[in-house]
């Protein structure tokens, strides 16, 4: 994945990190624009829900202004700060099983209302064709995550889209870096399995490399 | 060759986490191994596929903290339920006060009494009849009880007898009278069931003799009107057949009438063909 000017300014944040530590509100503010579309998304492709995803991104900001003063560490600012991501989606994921009310997305089918999802993309220049191959490739390997379960998808999402190392995810689960490759194999192999049963393979799906 | 991964090797190979000594053994395994490799052409396929999902694009909302760092006593953990408990311990104190409540416990148990305590006297525990008299007085009693009963039943019994004796002597005479009219029940009853069952037979003999009468009258209007109907069809049916015939007869002679003309009417053509036939042979002639 090429790398942003956003990706680069997020590694290179340690002073802006010392300095909202410090109670540097407007460092503050900053750390929450760089990092709030990363958390986001995350929340985002774990609950496949705008509402859910935004209400965890919100919870983990407020909670990581409240306790940045207490992280001794900055270098493990990424793990902790997806430490608190995690934790946020586990108690939304808790709510969302006692509470079982269908969401209002389900019951109105938003694909009936708004243009595809394609058309907001990046690849709406290219071709058309591809970009719908695409945009539908995207929805069925969403889908597929979903069915993982709750401790294969979080290693899934945190190493295959958030990109980070299997030690960095072991720190953000507290478990061993073995047990964190295991889950991500597992969760490979079941998400293998399920597009293979849509049949969707290497052969059958034309991407450039 | 004995190195064979597993899930963690593969995975660590996948993303570029391996230490390279691992790393080399894995690349001889994949060289040596078809399967593997094709195990691993898979896997990296799957990476590639999962890189098509996009992230979604998202504006950071602004994030409000308070941070203002003067933490009351009442945020420290348990401090609400340590204020509870004093605030409870408080009013029932109060409220114990205001109730005079005591509480106080002795041999005979725990009390809890509002008010001012009411002191009540020592009972004096002191026997004031000895055992002995305790005793004589209970047989007192008992004999005094006894000869009462005595007494009743002695009383009891001489009125049951005399009242046996009584109701002896009544049915004596009671059952002297139903003799008496058994008796003359039974003298009488062979003359009147013989004068009953005579009255009976009159009485049917009439019944009978009646219903005999009545019965002939009514065949005998019942004949009556039944030969009267008869003639009466008889005789329709006689005047029926008479005008038949009257009929019959009438039609009959208008026939005979109607032959009798035709014939006339024959007989006077034929007599009127040969006169004329025998002029007209006399002309010839």
């Amino acid at each position: 994945m090429a790398e942003t000017l956003l990706d680069i300014a997020m590694m290179h944040s340690d002073s802006l990190l010392l300095r909202a530590r410090q109670g540097d509100k407007n460092a503050q503010g900053k750390l929450v624009q760089l990092w709030y579309k990363r958390i986001y998304n995350f929340a985002f492709k774990f609950f496949q829900d705008h509402d859910m995803a935004m209400e965890v991104a919100q919870k983990t900001f407020i909670s990581m202004c409240k306790n940045l003063e207490g992280l001794q560490d900055t270098s493990r600012f990424k793990s902790w700060l997806y430490t608190i991501a995690v934790n946020y989606c586990r108690e939304e994921l808790r709510k969302k099983k006692s509470n079982r009310s269908v969401p209002f997305e389900f019951v109105v089918n938003p694909e009936a209302e708004n243009s595809p999802r394609w058309e907001g993309s990046s690849m709406r220049h290219e071709n058309p064709e591809r970009q719908f191959q695409q945009a539908e490739l995207s929805e069925i390997l969403q889908q597929a995550l979903m069915t993982l379960s709750e401790e294969q998808r979080e290693v899934v999402i945190m190493k295959e889209f958030e990109g980070l190392k299997f030690r960095e995810i072991a720190e953000v689960l507290n478990i061993s870096e073995n047990t964190v490759k295991s889950r991500m194999y597992y969760g490979l192999d079941g998400l293998k399995k399920i597009l293979e049963q849509r049949n969707i393979t290497k052969d059958t799906v034309h991407y450039e490399l | 060759m004995s190195y064979k991964p597993n899930e963690a090797a593969w995975m660590a190979y996948l993303y570029g986490e391996m230490e390279s000594e691992e790393r080399e053994r894995m690349e001889l395994y994949l060289t040596a191994n078809a399967n593997a490799r094709l195990e691993l052409e898979n896997m990296k396929a799957l990476q590639q596929m999962l890189r098509t999902v996009e992230d979604k694009e998202v504006i950071a909302p602004p994030i409000v903290v308070d941070n203002n760092k003067t933490r009351s006593l009442w945020d420290f953990p348990y401090a609400k339920t340590i204020v509870s408990i004093a605030a409870s311990l408080l009013l029932i104190m109060v409220v114990g006060r205001l109730t005079d409540t005591s509480i106080s416990s002795d041999d005979t148990g725990i009390h809890i009494s509002f008010g001012s305590k009411v002191i009540t006297p020592p009972v004096d525990n002191t026997p004031m009849l000895t055992q002995t008299e305790v005793q004589d007085m209970i047989n007192a009693s008992l004999h005094q009880n006894n000869d009462t009963w005595q007494q009743n039943l002695t009383e009891n019994r001489l009125k049951i007898d005399e009242s046996i004796r009584k109701n002896l002597a009544a049915n004596n005479r009671n059952s002297e009278r139903v003799d008496a009219l058994v008796q003359q029940v039974a003298s009488a009853s062979n003359d009147q069931i013989a004068a009953y069952v005579a009255s009976l037979q009159t009485e049917n003999m009439r019944m009978m003799q009646d219903y005999m009468k009545l019965t002939t009258n009514e065949q005998k209007d019942y004949m009556e009107n039944l030969l009267v109907d008869f003639s009466k069809y008889l005789q329709q049916q006689r005047n029926d057949d008479l005008r038949l015939l009257q009929t019959k007869i009438t039609d009959v002679e208008q026939n005979n009438n109607l032959f009798k003309a035709e014939t006339e009417q024959i007989l006077t053509s034929l007599i009127s063909n040969s006169g004329t036939s025998f002029q007209k042979s006399g002309i010839r002639n």
